[in-house]
């Protein structure tokens, strides 16, 4: 069930028995219609994704809404940019940028150290953490940031994006991190773009406009 | 020739083999072969730039993008307004400047008292020559016109810049009311006289 987004800010999802969501704790604004709202540990994963969860600290405490009516979602006054992945391939993001999206789609957390030392490195060095959540199979989600994300197409061409900005991707792309840090930057008097995630091949990148992590 | 356009908070910058000073920090994202420098304590004015800041506290920190492609830049989530200048000079608080194309010099002025009882420091920035320059602000930039016999009134916090012909004063609403607490929380404003444009944000520093 596609998200109607209300304005820049807030999303209305449409509840069914046969479609519930997964929404972010907390950030239901109103609602109308049969609907109840539950917690949820482990984004439904059973226990070992509540293990995951709590080791890799990419943990965002969701809620399943379920029934049937309308409900507004919205977080923070943060923008929300809704997406509708196809299946092919899974959105790759920080689990604390899901606002909500359709519980038909498996989230899981992805160790960054599985693609070697050096990613691994890089995740720790950036602030990014080691873990990012990957959200598979057909459905919508709806994705926030601060000052809104706006898509950058790539079709075998490389773009730099600071780790900062950098707010998710789709498609069949790597992820690299670039370390520039030169004598200038270890006295101070660097550009402040010492760090780049380096992303190259076929997809999409979500890229918001502030340099604002939360 | 670099292009500087707007797109809502983000700024996107074309280049093609020439240059653009921005805001250090402020790129979030980059297509091509761009290089990042920081253009030094001048911000690229040169010694005596750097010097004149220094004095003035009117502090900026940019690095210039030399190059091929497409940076965009933001700063946190501000709005990003363009402003094409052709011979003319902007004057604009520095902290509002996102970026501005190579041929624009950037040069302080010195404000005097305004300054001090805005808390915005002793000076201002002036932007001159042909090119463009990218002004963040907190919500949307209103350009406010000042003609003779039509003066202009705008709370310190919320002034971003202006162009033109234009003389600017302090206002001063201090009373006995004020000092007891029971001030209207306008204490001061700036009046523009003359022929211009004032740019004003929706909200206050």
């Amino acid at each position: 069930m596609p998200f109607e987004e209300v304005n820049s800010k807030v999303v209305r999802a449409r509840v069914s028995p046969a479609s519930p969501v997964l929404a972010r704790r907390g950030a239901m604004l109103g609602y109308s219609g049969q609907v109840t709202f539950r917690p949820v540990h482990g984004q439904g994963r059973g226990i070992g994704g509540i293990a995951g969860a709590a080791l890799s600290g990419e943990s965002n405490p969701m809620m399943a809404t379920e029934g049937q009516g309308e409900v507004l979602y919205g977080y923070k006054g943060l923008h929300v940019t809704v997406l509708e992945l196809d299946g092919a391939a899974p959105l790759v993001c920080e689990a604390d940028r899901l606002l909500v999206h359709d519980a038909g789609l498996q989230t899981s957390v992805q160790f960054l150290g599985s693609g070697g030392i050096k990613q691994a490195i890089g995740g720790a060095m950036t602030g990014q953490g080691l873990f990012t959540t990957n959200v598979h199979g057909r459905g919508s989600v709806a994705l926030l940031s601060h000052g809104g994300a706006f898509p950058l197409q790539l079709n075998g061409t490389q773009v730099g994006v600071d780790p900062q900005a950098y707010v998710g991707h789709v498609g069949q792309l790597t992820v690299d991190l670039a370390a520039r840090v030169g004598f200038r930057d270890v006295v101070g008097r660097g550009s402040g773009e010492a760090f780049q995630l380096r992303i190259g091949g076929y997809g999409t990148v979500y890229v918001q406009a502030s340099e604002q992590k939360f | 020739m670099a292009q500087l356009t707007a797109h809502k908070r983000v700024l996107h910058a074309d280049l093609q083999g020439d240059r653009i000073r921005a805001a250090s920090g402020s790129m979030v994202a980059v297509e091509g072969n761009v290089d990042f420098k920081s253009a030094g304590m001048g911000g690229g004015g040169g010694m005596r730039a750097a010097l004149k800041r220094a004095v003035a506290g009117e502090s900026i920190s940019l690095m210039d993008c030399t190059g091929h492609g497409r940076v965009y830049l933001a700063l946190d989530a501000m709005d990003v307004l363009v402003v094409d200048l052709a011979g003319d000079t902007l004057t604009v608080e520095s902290e509002h400047i996102l970026a501005h194309t190579e041929q624009l010099r950037l040069d302080v002025q010195f404000a005097g008292l305004r300054g001090v009882t805005s808390g915005q420091g002793l000076a201002t920035t002036t932007v001159t020559g042909h090119g463009q320059v990218a002004l963040v602000s907190e919500g949307p930039v209103m350009a406010l016109e000042v003609a003779p016999g039509q003066d202009l009134v705008v709370d310190p916090d919320a002034y971003v810049g202006s162009r033109g012909q234009l003389s600017m004063n302090l206002v001063s609403g201090v009373s006995w009311k004020s000092l007891v607490g029971e001030g209207s929380g306008e204490p001061f404003s700036l009046r523009f006289t003359g022929h211009g444009l004032v740019l004003v944000q929706s909200s206050e520093r």
